[in-house]
């Protein structure tokens, strides 16, 4: 196949923002070519260089070996199919389409003859005198490749042509293009974001972002293959998780050991695992090359996307002293004010000042008939960055007072060198009423023992997915009880077609050829 | 909700009868009526049509009417479409300072900005100071036909500019790039895609332009001077010289006809575009 448009280091900003960061491609005859990415990826750009509606600051365009920069939209050998259209509304169907002939001033009957050809091909036949503000987005649709296929141009570029077309009718649309692009037998290069339509219709796709390419290939090499996370995640759902090439054929995730079909890495190099969800199968406990639980359970349609989670992440179990203490009631000035104990961390002495010390007693004041708050007015306490219990007086304008104890201990946080994260908790105490009237009960326990997890890498904040305990909130009684805080785990998206309870303990198995590794330098 | 709204119309809706139904029904019933009537006595005739429509000297003026209108009319698209699609053409800050010129004249008061023309057009007004001094004999300008269409062209060109410059702006841009990719060179484009797309703002420009340029009477007043009579200023002469409303408000209703048929017919032709549904 020969060589018909070459892209060379093609590098445009707009107003100082680089969106294409030096592009190197060949295209084909004869080739579906799809340009594929997020928004903001660069590929609209791409394309409306190669049509000539900008021009690059860098580099040059080859289009049969010969550098087209300077040559206007009007004499390149390329159609376009643009994003909404652009039908010219003052013109029906068939002028519409016999535009570009009769600007290349054909005869009459030729134009007849290949707009009728046209008309016949994009299955519009009736509708030549129809006008085309009048018609339906699939059949604007159609009028717009009429419209350009009729110039017989070697190159058909079509940007996002079924983005606002509904799921059924671009379903149609994609089959329709893809044969359409198979009779003619032209190049087509087709701007999308969606990455099913990439696969199902395309030769070859260019997968883009951030103004760079990611990778170049066949819908298959793509899919099976990803170069790295971001082609990974963008086509189809994948899981991803962290590996260990130990040698030739062998990888470690897991802390196991297992075989795959990728090689050339370098000894006990740092790499990112694959495996696609729909080549994990669910098997009872003990055949599973992981076990796990099952953790939520999503209908798609035609199969369950079910959730393993394989190991819990990191977590750290504190206690929670529940209480029935009384407030304090002061009839005189018809006041009631409550607060209550609380750990502070070594750490956090220093930092410690008349707010947190509010927020971590959870003091307040009220008018017990109105239910009205009233603002604490005096705070006293004295404290050493010592272990000890310290006590806090908190005073209300009127006197009314309730005095609690601070106990300063060391740093109760837990760290996890497999997944280079430090979890921290303390325990707390609380009312047995405050436990009973929490709306969000997890969030709120998160709140009292001052939960937090973090990166040991680079210090960003893990999300503390997991809140466990073991009690009734609804009739909840004095005593201690244990909480656990943890971090998200391991999970993996499963497709199946049987619907598994969650909770179920099951096995997870795979073949090796569906480990796909990812270098991490990507 | 909308019961409340209608209410609130209210004040509105009688406003707009007493003050424009009322006066229109008013000069219906003077035109087909005859001299003299009192509240009692009311004699409906076709008297003051006949007497317009047969008197070759009214018939003069109509058609001097028309001709100066259209001319207008025609001077104003030809000047003002290279101007609004100038304007179309430029930045979004530079756009609005040149239509912001473009309307400034408006803000002053017409029958002023006249008084202005008859200063400068004068045979010793400043045209012609200027001519004497390249030694060029004075020319006459005031009292003439140029004079009453050039007041007219600089009043109402505005109206005309304003319009297209609407429609040019409006025109989805993608279209032009369509074309472009389509083979069409930026001529081509222009006749076949802006031309056709911006003509629906030239025919409101039209309407806007022909009404007032053919009632209208101060402008042929001052740079006519008083020989230059056109219909606008038959009209004004019949109401406060002669007296005689009858037949002002016959010639007023002729005219009244002769517009609405006018426009009838440009809207006729702006709703069905040549091109549409028709193979050429």
């Amino acid at each position: 196949m020969k060589k018909l448009i070459q892209f060379k280091n093609i590098v445009k900003d707009f107003d100082g923002k680089l969106v294409l960061k030096g592009i190197n491609l060949d295209i084909y005859e004869n080739e579906f070519v799809t340009l594929l990415g997020p928004s903001g990826c660069g590929k609209t750009t791409l394309l409306r260089i190669l049509g000539g509606f900008l021009t690059q600051n860098e580099g040059e365009v080859l289009f049969d070996g010969e550098e087209i920069t300077k040559v206007p939209p009007y004499k390149r050998e390329i159609n376009t199919v643009f994003q909404k259209y652009a039908l010219f509304p003052h013109m029906n169907v068939y002028n519409n389409i016999a535009f570009g002939l009769k600007i290349k001033k054909e005869p009459k009957d030729i134009i007849e003859q290949k707009v009728k050809r046209m008309l016949k091909l994009v299955n519009l036949e009736e509708y030549a005198d129809r006008n085309v503000t009048e018609m339906s987005g699939g059949q604007q649709q159609r009028v717009a490749i009429a419209r350009a296929l009729v110039n017989e141009p070697s190159v058909l570029l079509l940007d996002e042509p079924l983005g606002a077309l509904d799921l059924k009718l671009r379903k149609g649309m994609q089959q329709e293009l893809k044969k359409i692009q198979q009779e003619v037998g032209i190049t087509f290069i087709y701007v999308t974001h969606d990455q099913e339509e990439a696969l199902t219709m395309s030769d070859k796709i260019v997968v883009m972002k951030d103004g760079e390419i990611q990778q170049i290939g066949t819908p298959t090499d793509i899919y099976n293959e990803p170069i790295n996370q971001f082609v990974a995640n963008f086509i189809g759902e994948s899981n991803l998780i962290d590996g260990v090439m130990v040698e030739d054929y062998f990888v470690i995730f897991e802390d196991k050991k297992f075989k795959c079909v990728d090689f050339g890495f370098n000894p006990n190099e740092k790499v990112d695992v694959v495996i696609r969800p729909e080549d994990l199968d669910i098997v009872p406990r003990t055949e599973g090359k992981l076990k796990g639980i099952v953790k939520s359970v999503l209908f798609k349609g035609v199969h369950y996307e079910t959730l393993v989670e394989t190991k819990v992440g990191t977590s750290i179990t504190v206690k929670m002293m529940v209480s029935d203490d009384r407030p304090v009631h002061n009839e005189s000035a018809n006041e009631k004010i409550s607060a209550n104990d609380f750990y502070l961390d070594m750490e956090d002495v220093e930092k410690l000042d008349e707010g947190t010390i509010v927020a971590r007693a959870d003091a307040q004041a009220w008018d017990p008939e109105t239910d009205e708050f009233i603002s604490i007015k005096e705070i006293s306490y004295s404290i050493k960055k010592e272990n000890g219990s310290y006590p806090v007086t908190f005073s209300t304008a009127a006197g009314t007072s309730v005095t609690v104890n601070m106990i300063v201990k060391d740093e109760n946080r837990i760290a996890n060198k497999e997944y280079q994260e430090e979890i921290f908790a303390v325990n707390f105490f609380k009312k047995a009423d405050e436990i009973h009237e929490s709306i969000a009960l997890e969030t709120d326990l998160k709140t009292w023992a001052n939960a937090s997890a973090w990166s040991l890498e680079d210090g960003t904040a893990v999300e503390i997915t997991n809140v466990k305990y073991a009690f009734d909130p609804e009739t909840v009684t004095p005593g201690t009880y244990n909480v656990t805080f943890a971090t998200e785990g391991y999970e993996y998206k499963v497709d199946t077609t049987d619907r598994y309870e969650i909770g179920n303990e099951v096995g997870l198995t795979f073949q090796p050829e569906d480990i796909h590794i990812m270098s991490k330098d990507n | 909700m909308v019961k409340q709204f209608r209410n609130m119309a209210m004040p509105y809706i009688v406003w707009m009868v007493a003050i424009i139904v009322l006066p229109m029904l008013l000069i219906v019933l003077y035109a087909f009526t005859d001299k003299g009537n009192d509240v009692t006595t009311i004699r409906f005739s076709l008297e003051n049509f006949a007497r317009f429509f047969s008197d070759t000297v009214f018939m003069s003026v109509l058609k001097r009417s028309l001709y100066i209108a259209i001319l207008t009319t025609v001077i104003c698209i030809l000047l003002g479409y290279p101007i609004a699609y100038a304007i179309a053409s430029r930045s979004e800050r530079s756009k609005l300072f040149w239509i912001l010129l473009i309307t400034l004249p408006t803000w002053i008061n017409m029958l002023v900005r006249t008084y202005a023309w008859m200063g400068i057009l004068q045979d010793e007004g400043v045209v012609n100071h200027l001519l004497g001094f390249l030694g060029i004999p004075p020319i006459t300008m005031i009292h003439t036909t140029f004079a009453v269409v050039l007041g007219m062209v600089y009043n109402f060109i505005p109206f005309m500019i304003l319009q297209i410059y609407t429609a040019l702006t409006k025109m989805d841009k993608s279209f032009l790039e369509a074309a472009s990719d389509l083979g069409a060179n930026a001529v081509q484009s222009f006749l076949r895609i802006t031309l056709p797309l911006s003509i629906p703002g030239v025919i409101s420009g039209i309407t806007l332009v022909f009404l007032p340029a053919v009632s209208s009477f101060f402008i042929p007043k001052l740079l006519g001077g008083g020989q230059y009579v056109l219909i606008g200023n038959v009209i004004e002469t019949e109401f406060l010289t002669s007296g005689d409303w009858n037949f002002g408000s016959a010639i007023s209703l002729a005219m009244a006809v002769i517009i609405m048929v006018s426009m009838y017919i440009t809207k006729k032709v702006d709703t069905d575009p040549g091109a549409n549904g028709r193979r050429e």
